[in-house]
C-alpha cells in the first residue's frame, strides 16, 4: 500500500490549518531559491508552490535569468495549502512579493480586485500572437492581461490494457476524432463491471476536492453551459445540464466508480487507480510521475481520450505567473515573465514537470516528457478541445466560491441521495448568489 | 459553624508543610514602633511581589497577544463581511442570522455533539480500566504502559494517516483482512455512519493513553490503608472500586471530562485527513466547517469567525457547567 505524496501534503495542510485555527498567526514559508528576499532594485521576489520537478525547473530558470540579466530572482516555495492565505495576507499588509503563481480559476479574484500589474505594455505581439487564444483569455480581465499563461494541464483517460482485454475490449481510440461516444463508453463500463472482481470498479474521475470543477467537462461535452454568455447568471438549468448530471450520478448508482471517490472524498481517482481498484481513470498529466512510480512494474497502463457527446471537451488546469501591483520594479518583473514564456524555457519547464505548453508553436511540436513521453501527444491533443467560451466560464472572479458550491452539491447528488432536478436547481441558485444575478 | 481563624503573617508551618493548629502566634507589635523585622518583611514582600510579576508578565503578554487579542478580533470579525481581497464592512448580526438558517451548520453541530458523546466517555472509561489494570503488578507492565501512551507522542498527522491506511475501503488494511477472511469489505468511507465510527475509533486511540496516565498518577496517591479498612469491613473488589477508587479519582475525572470535551469540539486534523468531512457532510465538524468557510476558496472570514464564536461559547458553557456541577458535589 502506498501513501501518496498528495496524502502527505493533505495531512500537512490539515496540520497547518489546525495551527491557523488555533490562533497561532503567521504564515511560514518553505525553502527558497536565489539570493536576497524582498526584491526591488535589480532583484525580484517570487512565491510559488511546486512539485519537486517544478521546483528544480523554477530554480534552474531563475539561475539562467540571473546569468542573462544580472538580476537575482528569490523564489520562495510554500506548500499549496498555505499559498493563497500567504499571498492574501501579504497583499493586504503591503508586503507582497513581486511575482507569484496562481491557477487560472483563482486568477480572477486578484485581477478583479486590482491586485495585479497590468501587463498590456509588457507583452509583445510575438508572445501574445503565439498563445493559444483560450489560455490568453484566461489571464485577461476586462480585456487586459494580468499574467502570462505559464503552463496548462488537463485530464485524459488512463486505462489498464490487461483488464480491458479480459472484458473483451481490444481496441481503444487512438485519434481524438475517434473518441468513444457516451453510449459506447457506457457499454465499455458495463462490460468491465460484469467481468471485474467486486472490489475493482471500471472507472474513476478526478473531481475530488478542489477538482470539483472538472465535472464541467461532462457538461461541456453534452453541449451545456455553466454560465450564460454574459457570464452573469447560471445557465446550467438545461437539458444538457440534466443529462450530464444524470450520467455522472449513474456512475455511483451503478457502482461504475468506487464509492469512496466522491467529490468531497480524501481518496483521489489516481489513488484508486494505482491501488489496482479501477480499470480506467480520468487523470491529469501532472500525476503521471506519481502514477509511474507507484505502479512500477505491477501492471501496464496507457492513455486514451475522454469520451465525447455533442462535442469533445477538456478541463482547464494549469497556472499563470503574475506580477503584483506592488512590484517594486515592474519593468524587471515584466522581463522575467517574458523570459519564462520564451519557447525554449516553456518547453524545458513542461518537459521537466510533465506539463503542457500554452504557446501554439509548442503545442504542435513533440514534447520530450521525462516520464512516459509516449503519453504526451494524447494529453496535448485533449487540451486542444478547450474553447475560449469554456475558459471564460471558469475564470470569472467568483469561480473559487462556485467551485466550492459545485463540490458540495455534486457530493449531495452523487452519494447523498439528492435528485438531479434538485441538484441542478441548487447549483443554479448558488451560482446566481455568487454572481449576483 | 466555626469561622476560620485569620491567617497571621509569619505563621509557622509544621514539618510536613501543613499549618499547625497550635502554631505560636507572634506577639503584636506596638503601633508606630516598627519591630526590627518589620521593614525587612515589607521589603521581602515587595521583592516577592516583583518577582511574581516578573514571572507572570511574559506569559500574560504572550496570552494577551496570541490568545485574548485574536479572541476579541474573532468576535469583531463575526459582525463583518470580511474577505482578504473583497469588500469589507459591518453587517451587524447578518452572519449569525445566516448561521441559524444554514442547514449545513446544524448538521455539523449535530456531528460535533455526536462525536463528543461517543469519544469522551469511551476514552475516559478505557483509560480508567487500563490504568487500574496497569497499576497492578503485571508482567510487561512498562511495555504496555508505553505502547498505550505512544499515540500521544506521535503527531496527529501520523495517526490520521495511519487511520486512512486502516480504513481506506479500497486498499485499507481492515478491508483486506475482511476479504482474506472471506467476507466483503465495509464502506468505511462512503457510508456516513461507518465514516463517523472510523474517525471516532482513531480519536479514542489517540486519547486513551492520556486518560490512562492521568488516572495512573491519581491512583498512586490513593492511600492503601483505605483499601485495607474496606477489606476488613468486608468490601469486595467491585465495592472497593465503586465506593473508594471512583470517588477518590473524581478530580481527575473532572479534569479529563473538561479537556476531552474541549478537544472533541475542536477536532480538526483527524477528520480533515481521514474523511475531509464526507461522505456528504456526515463527518464534517464545527472546526472543519469554519476552516472551509474561512480558509477555503470562499475565504469568507466573517462567516468562519461566526462559527468560531459559536464554538467558543459552546465550549465555555459546557466547561462552566461541568465545573459548576463539581462545585455542587463538593458542597454536598
Amino acid at each position: 500500500m502506498e501513501i501518496s505524496r498528495r496524502t502527505l501534503l493533505r495531512g500537512a495542510a490539515g496540520l497547518s490549518g489546525a495551527a491557523m485555527l488555533s490562533g497561532c498567526a503567521g504564515f511560514s514559508g518553505g525553502g527558497s531559491a536565489g539570493g536576497d528576499a524582498g526584491g526591488g532594485g535589480d532583484s525580484l521576489s517570487m512565491v510559488t508552490w511546486a512539485s519537486d520537478a517544478e521546483q528544480a525547473a523554477f530554480t534552474r530558470l531563475a539561475q539562467a535569468f540571473q546569468e542573462r540579466s544580472g538580476a537575482v530572482v528569490d523564489i520562495r516555495f510554500v506548500p499549496y495549502a498555505e499559498m493563497f492565505t500567504t499571498i492574501d495576507a501579504q497583499l493586504q499588509d503591503g508586503s507582497a512579493p513581486d511575482l507569484f503563481r496562481v491557477d487560472y480559476t483563482s486568477l480572477g479574484s486578484y485581477s478583479s480586485t486590482d491586485q495585479l500589474l497590468d501587463l498590456s505594455d509588457h507583452l509583445d505581439e510575438e508572445l501574445t500572437g503565439d498563445l493559444v487564444p483560450a489560455f490568453y483569455e484566461a489571464v485577461k480581465f476586462e480585456g487586459r492581461p494580468y499574467g502570462v499563461p505559464h503552463q496548462t494541464d488537463t485530464t485524459a483517460t488512463i486505462y489498464r490494457p490487461d483488464l480491458l482485454r479480459e472484458a473483451g475490449i481490444t481496441a481503444v481510440p487512438d485519434r481524438l476524432e475517434d473518441a468513444w461516444t457516451w453510449e459506447e463508453f457506457d457499454g465499455i463500463l458495463t462490460r468491465l463491471k460484469a467481468r471485474l472482481p467486486d472490489d475493482v470498479a471500471p472507472y474513476s474521475y478526478m473531481w475530488q476536492q478542489a477538482g470539483a470543477f472538472r465535472w464541467l467537462n461532462w457538461l461541456f461535452q453534452a453541449g451545456g453551459r455553466l454560465l450564460d454568455e454574459d457570464l452573469t447568471a447560471a445557465a446550467i438549468d438545461s437539458e444538457a445540464g440534466r443529462k450530464a448530471l444524470a450520467v455522472t450520478r449513474g456512475l455511483y448508482e451503478r457502482g461504475l466508480v468506487p464509492a469512496n471517490t466522491s467529490p468531497k472524498s480524501s481518496v483521489y481517482a489516481d489513488d484508486a487507480f494505482v491501488g489496482g481498484k479501477t480499470a480506467m481513470g480520468a487523470l491529469g498529466n501532472f500525476v503521471l510521475p506519481a502514477v509511474d512510480t507507484a505502479v512500477g512494474s505491477r501492471f501496464d497502463w496507457a492513455v486514451t481520450y475522454h469520451p465525447q457527446d455533442v462535442r469533445a471537451a477538456s478541463d482547464l488546469g494549469g497556472n499563470a505567473l503574475v506580477a503584483t501591483r506592488q512590484a517594486r520594479n515592474p519593468e524587471l518583473a515584466g522581463e522575467f515573465l517574458r523570459f519564462m514564456m520564451e519557447p525554449e524555457n516553456q518547453k524545458s519547464f513542461c518537459e521537466e514537470a510533465i506539463e503542457l505548453p500554452t504557446r501554439r508553436s509548442l503545442t504542435e511540436s513533440q514534447l520530450d516528457f521525462s516520464v512516459r513521453p509516449d503519453l504526451a501527444p494524447v494529453y496535448a491533443q485533449q487540451a486542444t478541445t478547450l474553447t475560449p467560451e469554456d475558459v471564460a466560464q471558469v475564470t470569472v472572479p467568483g469561480f473559487g466560491r462556485i467551485n466550492t458550491a459545485l463540490q458540495d452539491e455534486l457530493e449531495q447528488c452523487f452519494v447523498g441521495g439528492r435528485s438531479v432536478d434538485e441538484t441542478i436547481t441548487a447549483i443554479a441558485e448558488n451560482v446566481n448568489g455568487i454572481t449576483g444575478a | 459553624m466555626a469561622s476560620p481563624a485569620p491567617k497571621k503573617a509569619g505563621a509557622e508551618a509544621d514539618m510536613d508543610g501543613l499549618p499547625g493548629p497550635a502554631a505560636p502566634v507572634p506577639a503584636a507589635v506596638p503601633r508606630g514602633v516598627p519591630g526590627p523585622s518589620s521593614r525587612g518583611r515589607g521589603a521581602r514582600s515587595l521583592s516577592t511581589t516583583a518577582a511574581g510579576w516578573a514571572f507572570v508578565t511574559p506569559n500574560l503578554l504572550v496570552l494577551a497577544l496570541f490568545l485574548f487579542l485574536p479572541l476579541v478580533l474573532t468576535w469583531v470579525v463575526s459582525f463583518q463581511q470580511a474577505s482578504p481581497l473583497g469588500t469589507q464592512g459591518w453587517v451587524g448580526p447578518d452572519n449569525y442570522v445566516r448561521l441559524l438558517s444554514d442547514p449545513v451548520f446544524w448538521r455539523v453541530l449535530l456531528n460535533s455533539v455526536v462525536f463528543t458523546v461517543l469519544t469522551v466517555p469511551v476514552s475516559i472509561a478505557l483509560g480508567l480500566g487500563l490504568a487500574v489494570l496497569l497499576n497492578a503488578s503485571l508482567p510487561g507492565r512498562a511495555f504496555f504502559r508505553t505502547a498505550i501512551y505512544l499515540p500521544i507522542v506521535l503527531s496527529n498527522l501520523v495517526t490520521s494517516l495511519m487511520g486512512l491506511l486502516l480504513f481506506n475501503e479500497g486498499v485499507g488494511v481492515l478491508n483486506d483482512l475482511l476479504r482474506d477472511l472471506g467476507g466483503a469489505g465495509l464502506p468505511w468511507q462512503s457510508d456516513g455512519t461507518l465514516a463517523m465510527i472510523s474517525v471516532v475509533v482513531m480519536t479514542i486511540w489517540t486519547r486513551v493513553g492520556f486518560a490512562m496516565v492521568i488516572y495512573l498518577a491519581a491512583l498512586q496517591d490513593v492511600p492503601q490503608e483505605l483499601y485495607e479498612a474496606a477489606r476488613l469491613d468486608g468490601a469486595g473488589a467491585w465495592q472497593q472500586f465503586r465506593h473508594l477508587t471512583l470517588p477518590l479519582l473524581s478530580p481527575s475525572t473532572l479534569f479529563l471530562v473538561v479537556m476531552n470535551v474541549i478537544w472533541s469540539f475542536q477536532i480538526f486534523d483527524v477528520v480533515y485527513v481521514m474523511t475531509g468531512g464526507g461522505p456528504g457532510n456526515a463527518t464534517s465538524m464545527l472546526v472543519t466547517y469554519a476552516y472551509e468557510q474561512g480558509f477555503g476558496p470562499a475565504r469568507d472570514f466573517g462567516y468562519g469567525a461566526t462559527i468560531g464564536v459559536v464554538l467558543f461559547v459552546l465550549t465555555l458553557g459546557l466547561t462552566a457547567l461541568q465545573l459548576r456541577s463539581r462545585t455542587g458535589e463538593d458542597r454536598t
